[in-house]
């Protein structure tokens, strides 16, 4: 009994993990006919690490503190949520781009027929391959703050998790908010809202005002996402927000799972 | 294959004038109506039929098709496909069927068709061998090797619509939804994509539901027709009793090389439709009285050149959608 | 020229016309696109701010008091709200999808059309502006300090300057589009580097002096730091600021003139 049942979760893990790497092949094959568009985002992404270090940097040109913490437990923070959101780009974010569009157009039909979650091809089927070469340089600035900050040992074992994690909670999130274009069709705008709370995010919990960092937590948990796991890795005794954390990504999935299914339902397919 | 009792399916819309006002209102205050797409349809398709869907555009021909293949749900109705609730879309469900749209492509714009391809195999878990053999016996089929490698987006609408015949069928579907796959299409394309279709069925005797708005695609295809008019089925039968639904009769027209008199007896007892120099008309004969009156004008009369129509069908089509109330 | 004027007015007003209804038809995603980031950003950064002079109350930071800084940011808000509206991407989609073909036709040419919905958008803009203003004024009163009529006319018109400075960067880079299938990484490229250059994130006060040196020779200050200062009084040169503006707008335009004239030419050439 278990081990058919094994069985089948074995196969049909393959079976994903199957079409998964079909996804990558194709991203790359398509990334590849655009290169200047492929060498653009690069070099985009890259402005944004240099101006977004660079203004943490200037302001602890004039203040010691922000907070309780210093030049270097900030910078290791923006380290880790732009690693974060670097493997968000490489891997989820363009879905939710062309989402808008897959609805809009009908083509959703198409990812509707297919012996697939419409779940899975609809938000892990366009990777951007150049966006690894970024993580790869993210990864860099984590290891280099992290040195700074003297990280412990067990901290540099979790770290890989603790941004894995905050990595899930973003991205299932994001999902449950592009679910809502099945009910406005204006996704781009959609979109920036997605946008907006990142940009909330990236800035550590501390800051925020009690009531707003109240909602940010447990109503919309974007504060979750890096502020937990840092404030974990620095403090071991400080793991409510990590356990919150996980929590949000459970209660995150069985909203998405409803959202998505009444999202399904209401579908009505453009005609053409 | 298919049973559906009272299938029924509403949409919600609301409207807005035009101009700047109307906008700002519409901000707050917005008037919905609720139309009918398709309204309380019975239909039962058997096993290795080809049935036609028609009905002027709008008619529900489309959303019938989404609700059968589980793309949207119904609004009310029991619907059974493959023995399987589409909508609930079950996995085996959605290994079983195909749906291919004139309109709209399944492939990945940005690549090759060989790439979309692998990727489909990998959605329906085909195995290399049978993936092969497959890929290869659908290109001979189609005449599609030669562009397998071109990126899709190249590729010309004759030529784009064959790759997407192939990708619905590479998972050997046991049911197949064709809707308006000939659209666009020049004359010879359509006759490459028909006479596919033909020799496919012929083969495996796979069920096919298609609609089209050209009759010689349904002439050379279905043996059966249903006729959707404003949602509500119009017509179920055989495509030979369609052609008759508006009686025995044929349609003949003659030429003739000088101007003829319409008074004659003759032609008013046929129901004729002269040219304005009298020289062309067309007459509606009964079936058994077909060889005589023809060879007794051609007897007769200076004719150059005659013709029976080709398709009755196209002529009960025209003439039901622009009075739907013949047949109901 | 008597009778020709009114009809050309009327064809520029009609155009303005039809691009407010559509902005009203997709109300929500001209709010989450163009408002939202503009309150977002500001609601971060008075956080952000908050948090750092908690560390040094009643203190000065560089120059600035807490006071001082929040409403640096305030006014920079009205700057982007009169000065970032119009996109380029819908141009660039017109152009990717062959849609040009009509304006090729019509007696009003795509220039001419963009420029209208420019105008259109800008006088959006200017209402929200200003009803921004107001609340602003309500809420944060007691930092703004009053109201001065002179330098508000002249940031008001340094804005509007750096609103066409915009239009046109965004109208040159959209038509990027006869050559790229994408063209929003140049556009967001030059924003990364704008923001980070301008001020917007941190008074240029703040940045390393060598740096604020080589920015004098750029157009950056021009588009958020000098607007700023105009609007608090603190700049005494705005006709100099409305210069240098200026000459970038005839520089882009006239850049703008020589992509379209080779682009069409691509354009009719191979028929795309």
């Amino acid at each position: 009994m278990i081990g058919q049942m094994w069985n089948r979760y074995r196969q049909r893990f393959i079976h994903y993990f199957q079409v998964y790497s079909g996804f990558f092949a194709t991203s790359f094959i398509a990334a590849m006919s655009f290169r200047i568009h492929f060498v653009l985002l690069i070099v985009m992404d890259l402005f944004f690490y240099v101006s977004t270090l660079g203004s943490v940097h200037i302001i602890y040109n004039h203040v010691s503190m922000i907070g309780p913490w210093n030049r270097e437990e900030l910078l290791f923070f923006v380290s880790v949520m732009l690693t974060i959101q670097q493997c968000h780009m490489a891997f989820v974010s363009e879905n939710f781009w062309l989402f808008s569009s897959t609805i809009r157009t009908g083509a959703l039909d198409f990812v509707l027929l297919k012996p697939i979650s419409a779940l899975f091809s609809s938000f892990f089927r366009h990777i951007r391959p150049g966006s690894f070469i970024n993580i790869l340089i993210t990864w860099i600035t984590v290891i280099y703050y992290g040195i700074e900050v003297h990280l412990g040992l067990l901290a540099w074992v979790l770290l890989p998790f603790c941004i894995l994690s905050g990595l899930i909670l973003a991205s299932s999130l994001d999902m449950v908010i592009a679910s809502s274009m099945f009910w406005m069709l204006e996704g781009t705008g959609i979109n920036f809202l997605r946008i907006e709370l990142q940009e909330l995010s990236r800035w550590p919990d501390f800051i925020y005002g009690s009531i707003t960092s109240r909602i940010l937590t447990i109503v919309v948990p974007v504060l979750l996402i890096g502020s937990a796991p840092v404030r974990f890795l620095f403090d071991h005794s400080d793991w409510l927000p990590l356990f919150g954390l996980g929590v949000a990504i459970i209660v995150v999935w069985v909203v998405l799972h409803f959202v998505w299914n009444a999202g399904l339902n209401i579908y009505e397919s453009a005609s053409s | 294959m298919i049973n559906a009792t009272g299938l029924t399916k509403r949409f919600k819309s609301y409207k807005k004038p035009p101009g700047f006002f109307a906008s700002l209102k519409s901000l707050f205050y917005r008037q919905y109506e609720t139309n009918y797409a398709v309204n309380s349809f019975d239909v039962h398709i058997e096993p290795g039929e080809i049935v036609g869907l028609l009905g002027p555009n709008g008619a529900g021909k489309t959303t019938l098709m989404k609700m059968f293949t589980g793309i949207i749900t119904p609004s009310d109705g029991q619907l059974k496909v493959l023995g399987y609730i589409p909508a609930k879309r079950d996995r085996l469900f959605r290994k079983q069927i195909a749906l291919v749209m004139g309109q709209k492509s399944q492939l990945w714009w940005d690549i090759p068709a060989m790439d979309s391809f692998q990727l489909l195999q990998r959605y329906y878990e085909i195995d290399n061998t049978a993936f092969q053999s497959r890929v290869a016996e659908l290109a001979h089929l189609l005449g599609a090797e030669k562009f397998l490698d071109v990126h899709v987006r190249k590729l010309s609408l004759g030529e784009r619509m064959k790759v997407e015949l192939m990708a619905c069928l590479l998972h050997e579907p046991k049911l197949i939804f064709l809707d308006e796959p000939t659209i666009g299409l020049d004359l010879i394309a359509q006759k490459n994509i028909r006479d596919f279709l033909k020799k496919y069925h012929e083969k495996t005797q796979t069920t096919i539901v298609l609609t089209s708005h050209y009759m010689a695609d349904v002439e050379a295809l279905c043996s059966r027709i249903i006729l959707i008019l404003d949602g509500k089925q119009g017509f179920d039968g055989p495509i030979g009793e369609f052609e008759t639904l508006l009686g025995h009769e044929k349609n003949v027209s003659f030429l003739f090389s000088e101007q003829q008199d319409p008074i004659n007896s003759l032609w008013k007892e046929y129901d004729a439709q002269w040219n304005k120099e009298h020289t062309e008309v067309d007459l509606r004969l009964p079936e058994e009285k077909l060889r005589e009156v023809c060879a007794y004008i051609l007897q007769h009369y200076p004719v150059i050149e005659f013709s029976t129509e080709k398709m009755p069908i196209e002529r009960v089509m025209k003439t039901v959608m622009s009075n739907p109330k013949l047949i109901q | 020229m008597m009778t020709s004027l009114p009809i050309e007015f009327l064809k520029w007003f009609q155009t303005m016309k039809v691009s407010w209804s559509e902005i009203m038809v997709y109300r929500l995603n001209f709010l989450l696109m163009v408002i939202g980031p503009m309150l977002v950003l500001f609601f971060i950064k008075y956080n952000v701010w908050s948090s750092i002079y908690q560390g040094t109350p009643g203190q000065e930071i560089n120059g600035y008091t807490f006071a001082e800084m929040i409403s640096y940011h305030l006014w920079f808000m009205i700057v982007s709200m009169l000065s970032m509206a119009y996109s380029g991407e819908d141009l660039a989609e017109d152009i990717r999808l062959g849609r040009i073909s009509s304006y090729l036709i019509y007696p009003f040419n795509f220039w001419q059309f963009n420029t209208a919905r420019f105008f259109s958008i800008e006088c959006i803009q200017i209402g929200i502006a200003l009803i921004t203003l107001g609340i602003s004024f309500l809420g944060f009163g007691h930092i703004l300090g009053k109201l001065d009529l002179p330098a508000f006319c002249a940031g008001f018109g340094i804005s509007i300057l750096v609103g066409f400075f915009w239009f046109t960067i965004q109208y040159t880079t959209g038509l990027l589009a006869f050559w790229f299938e994408e063209t929003w990484t140049f556009r967001v490229l030059f924003q990364i580097i704008a923001h980070f250059l301008s001020g917007a994130i941190i008074p240029l006060d703040f940045y390393p002096s060598w740096l604020v040196d080589i920015l004098e020779y750029s157009p950056f200050p021009t588009l958020a730091y000098i607007p700023v200062k105009i609007f608090l009084g603190s700049y005494e040169e705005p006709l100099k600021a409305a210069f240098i503006l200026l000459f970038w707008i005839v520089v882009s335009t006239c850049i703008a003139a020589w992509v379209w004239k080779r682009g069409l030419k691509l354009y009719t050439a191979a028929g795309m």
